[in-house]
């Protein structure tokens, strides 16, 4: 459905994506994770027709995007990464612009926005104005405005920033639903226990540049073992491992120890230290998951709000 | 171009007019007020020009309909202000409306408000004070859709050159109020110094009011207007030049208010 190769894209001097290549089948969701200005925004706006790359290529449902992306934006619902809605027209109107911009008309119309609303618990909020709406609400037909012409690939960026956790869980439970209907779904987030929830595939990108793809399963398995963490009041202390394994690795006042049993090695890592341990400030254990992956593949602890520098 | 489209976004902009009725009525009512204020002020200069039986309104009535029209330049632009304040515009722009479908759709209900503020002005202007249109009443609707569909798309242009809504507030009051009083809406041209006559004809707003004083007090038709409309539609042509050269959709745009 949707199908991206070698796209690079620069702002002046920074550069926002480095040859990106990305699929999207129908009834899939992949996950777009990264932290904050990794490049995720800047893939689906070019996606969405909103920008243009500096080389590289866009096909959406066989359409190529760049040559024909009105074509293309017929096939696509974009659910933005800030709040769009309308404030001071109602839920329904808002609705129904998205609506009769995709060319729908009359009772078909009429249906999908009440279809819409229904699936994102806005029905009984239809005739209300929507700057009256709570945050979790306005969220909601945000979303919903992405839906209403039933997008064969829907594009979510940053989809559940800043909702309550209700809505959040409303969110991820429909865009499960949209991919069994059928829809290829790109879900950009920097929020790691969202993937898990969502079982997506995960394209990993960093700094412009895809680092690691997968389903969440299979990454953890490769990259995602645990991980013991010491942090020190001050620089951490260099310790030799004496049991198998790959050796603890420095970063500033933390010291992170790659391991399958994390018991057994923070008792060694205790007795390693030695007089460093009056330095202890707190023992962390980080079982394998995503987020141990993220680490394992970049080198750092996951930050969602970091912002990357770009050279 | 998408007629649906262009029509979708239309309908919605209508929608927000009648949430928020303030600029309509402003425009509207305001030029009623000051009309029937500066007619008095006008009669005595009509009548030592030889307009015999003036009323006044025969110059008030089309000066204070082309100086709101000026006055309301501002409204197509912060219909696209509007939309990056509300995180609207990326939607709209993601959608299957082309970028000429959301500008027209967007700009023709400014178009709309300023023939109507225009028309009701003339049409109550004849009962409220006495105004006799001596000459076509279709030459006036010429001439007075000309200027409307001209000024917006000056608006456009305003538009794109903006970065902020407050730097179009400021763009869009100092360009109506010189439109209104270099144009001659505010004051008759010939009572203005030598050097704002001079300068008066590279307004639009100066032959709107050509054509309007030839209609009303002059006894002109459709021939007559011909010469100031085709003026308006020359500058409507340059502004919409200027405006597709200029105007940057992906351009992102600051709004606060």
């Amino acid at each position: 459905m949707l199908r991206v190769e070698g796209l690079h894209k620069s702002y002046g001097r920074v550069v926002a994506l480095r040859g990106v290549d990305l699929e999207v089948s129908p009834g899939e969701i992949v996950s777009l994770l990264g932290p904050n200005g990794a490049g995720k925004s800047t893939l689906v706006s070019i996606v969405a027709g909103l920008r243009r790359p500096d080389a590289g290529t866009v096909f959406v449902g066989g359409v190529d995007a760049l040559a024909r992306p009105k074509a293309a934006r017929s096939l696509i619902g974009l659910a933005p990464q800030d709040l769009g809605i309308y404030p001071i027209v109602t839920v329904r109107q808002n609705l129904t612009l998205f609506g009769e911009l995709a060319g729908l008309r009359g009772r078909e119309l009429r249906t999908r926005v009440q279809e819409v609303a229904e699936a994102l618990l806005l029905d009984d909020l239809l005739d209300r104005l929507a700057g009256e709406l709570s945050g979790g609400q306005k969220r909601r037909l945000h979303t919903a405005a992405a839906l209403v012409h039933r997008p064969r690939l829907l594009l979510l960026d940053e989809a559940t920033a800043g909702a309550d956790v209700e809505t959040r869980a409303q969110l991820v439970a429909l865009v499960r639903e949209l991919a069994g209907e059928g829809s290829a779904v790109l879900y950009s987030t920097h929020y790691l226990q969202e993937v898990e929830t969502l079982g997506a595939s995960v394209v990993l990108i960093d700094k412009g540049s895809v680092l690691a793809r997968g389903a969440v399963a299979e990454l953890v398995a490769r990259h995602g073992g645990s991980v013991v963490e010491l942090r020190f009041d001050g620089e951490a202390p260099v310790i030799t491992r004496d049991r198998p394994g790959r050796q603890p690795e420095r970063d500033g006042n933390l010291l992170r120890i790659p391991t399958a049993e994390p018991g057994p090695e923070i008792a060694a890592a205790i007795t390693a230290i030695g007089a460093h341990a009056a330095r202890l400030q707190s023992v962390e254990v980080v079982r394998a998951n995503l987020e141990t992956a993220y680490l394992a593949i970049t080198g750092r602890r996951y930050e969602p709000g970091e912002e990357i520098e770009r050279a | 171009m998408s007629p649906r489209a262009c029509l979708a976004v239309f309908r919605h902009e209508l929608r927000v007019l009648r949430r928020d009725p303030s600029t309509a009525v402003f425009v509207i009512v305001m030029p009623l007020v000051l009309a029937a204020l500066m007619q008095r002020l006008f009669k005595g200069t009509l009548v030592a020009q030889g307009v015999t039986g003036a009323t006044g309104a025969e110059f008030a009535v089309p000066g204070m309909a082309v100086s709101f029209a000026a006055f309301g330049i501002g409204y197509a632009g912060f219909a696209f202000f509007r939309d990056h304040g509300w995180g609207t515009w990326e939607r709209l722009r993601a959608s299957q409306a082309s970028s000429l479908d959301i500008l027209v759709g967007k700009v023709a209900p400014a178009v709309g408000l300023s023939l109507i503020q225009m028309v009701v002005l003339f049409l109550l202007a004849v009962p409220l004070f006495g105004l006799s249109v001596t000459g076509s009443w279709p030459a006036l609707l010429v001439t007075v859709f000309a200027l409307a569909l001209c000024l917006n798309a000056f608006a456009v242009v305003l538009t794109a050159v903006a970065r902020t809504s407050q730097q179009l507030t400021v763009f869009a009051s100092v360009g109506g109020l010189v439109l209104a009083t270099l144009g001659g809406a505010f004051v008759p041209v010939e009572a203005m110094p030598g050097w704002a006559q001079a300068g008066s004809p590279v307004l639009p707003t100066y032959w709107a009011m050509q054509g309007l004083l030839d209609v009303v007090i002059d006894g002109g038709g459709l021939l007559d207007v011909a010469g100031p409309v085709a003026a308006l539609l020359g500058f409507t042509a340059v502004f919409a030049g200027l405006a597709a050269w200029r105007f940057r959709f992906d351009e992102p745009k600051v709004y606060w208010g």
